[in-house]
């Protein structure tokens, strides 16, 4: 294992990588404020993510879209929707969405918490796992947004008065702030302590 | 440098085009040499403008039902949401779709375009710090994606043809991704300083220039 920037008394710039003295407070390239760990990345970091269950409940059990067909409501919720397309034996469909509404929210936030976990100290594993667990946290977040776009395009274009028309349920609105608060925690996140307490682990 | 991930430090050193640096600690790219990066950046960032107007005002999809001919753009989808009881979803799409996009598109033809022959253009420090801080919050392809799943429920109903609106946005997909994708931060930064640092002694060449 290299020794790390910070055991070097460096910091460098989280904007432009610039390597700087520890003591240092602005970059001088890019001016931002330099920070050799984020700071509260824990806290913030659950924080958002506790945020962020809060708003995963509403959107899964309210209506994400309703559709009024000849004068008849018809509800439907994320999983509902799931489940129009496996019956309709669209079985690439309902994986797609399943995986991108249903298992990415909830694996994300299952990996966020053990990643606060691990930055803590309170559990350990092969760290490089943890950074592969986490570069891919923040790969996929943004493809949750996928059923918030399906419902605007879907309500953008069908709207034939009392025949068909499609309005936005109240669980559209949830599940798009669950995803941008899942986003915040993982950008919130420091995946520099993992590898601080295996070096202090190592040394030690 | 040190390692974005794992804070590893690492001495910085030259490898050939089309080459990537990894970290010997944790495997996380560190930095790569891409041929005509600035080149590319630019030209695709063009090309993503364009096909981001073409995607705003070109029509998107056409649905045929019960004698209804239904054809909106990209654009009007925005307004249309805002009118249905649906302003927030309007503005998330009208936000990670077009406005984001667009930002980070002109921030990039405004940083490659003077870079190309070591120029600096003022503020670029700002603009290069705003770019980076949207590359997550574009959302294109997963408009993209959004639209093909929208596109199988709406195959039920009615008859559907696609538009150029639709190719646009195939077009701004892919050009995005070229154009950031191709660029590597560390030489972004470095560009920057060498240009900056230019100016600043061609300022002072040309007020020694006056005193003389």
């Amino acid at each position: 294992m290299l020794a790390s920037a910070r055991e070097k008394n460096k910091v460098s710039c989280h904007t432009c990588g610039r390597i700087n003295p520890l003591e240092e407070g602005y970059c001088p390239r890019c001016h931002t404020p330099l920070h050799s760990r984020k700071k509260n990345s824990v806290q913030r970091c659950l924080a958002f993510s506790l945020a962020s269950i809060i708003a995963y409940i509403p959107a899964n059990i309210w209506p994400i879209m309703i559709v009024t067909n000849l004068g008849r409501n018809e509800e439907s919720t994320i999983l509902a929707g799931v489940a129009t397309f496996w019956q309709m034996k669209a079985y690439p469909v309902a994986i797609t969405i399943f995986i991108a509404s249903v298992m990415i929210p909830a694996l994300k936030l299952l990996a966020l918490g053990w990643l606060c976990a691990l930055s803590a100290g309170w559990v350990n594993t092969n760290p490089r796992h943890a950074t592969r667990i986490f570069w891919l946290t923040e790969l996929v977040g943004r493809w949750s947004m996928v059923d918030v776009f399906v419902v605007a395009i879907l309500v953008a274009l069908v709207q034939l008065g009392n025949i068909i028309s499609i309005t936005p349920g109240t669980a559209a609105v949830s599940f798009g702030l669950m995803v941008i608060l899942t986003m915040l925690a993982a950008l919130s996140f420091e995946p520099r302590l993992i590898w601080d307490n295996a070096r202090q682990s190592t040394s030690s | 440098m040190a390692c974005h991930f794992c804070d590893s430090l690492h001495d910085v050193e030259l490898i050939e085009e089309g080459q990537t640096a990894y970290c010997n600690t944790c495997g996380s790219t560190l930095y790569a040499n891409q041929p005509q990066s600035l080149e590319r950046a630019f030209a695709f960032g063009l090309t993503g403008v364009l096909f981001l107007i073409g995607m705003l005002f070109l029509p998107f999809i056409t649905m045929e039902a019960e004698g209804n001919n239904i054809t909106i753009s990209a654009g009007e989808t925005v307004i249309r949401l805002w009118l249905t009881g649906g302003p927030i979803i309007a503005l998330a799409v009208a936000i990670f779709i077009f406005i984001l996009p667009f930002f980070q598109l002109a921030s990039l033809i405004y940083l490659c375009l003077p870079l190309l022959s070591g120029r600096a253009f003022p503020g670029m420090v700002p603009v290069t710090k705003l770019m980076q801080g949207l590359q997550s919050w574009v959302m294109v392809e997963v408009f993209f994606l959004g639209t093909l799943v929208s596109l199988l429920k709406l195959v039920k109903l009615a008859d559907i043809t696609l538009g150029l609106g639709f190719w646009s946005m195939v077009g701004l997909m892919l050009s995005l991704a070229a154009a950031v994708g191709g660029i590597d931060k560390l030489e972004l930064w470095d560009r920057i300083e060498v240009a900056y640092r230019r100016k600043k002694t061609s300022d002072v060449s040309v007020e020694g220039g006056v005193e003389c």
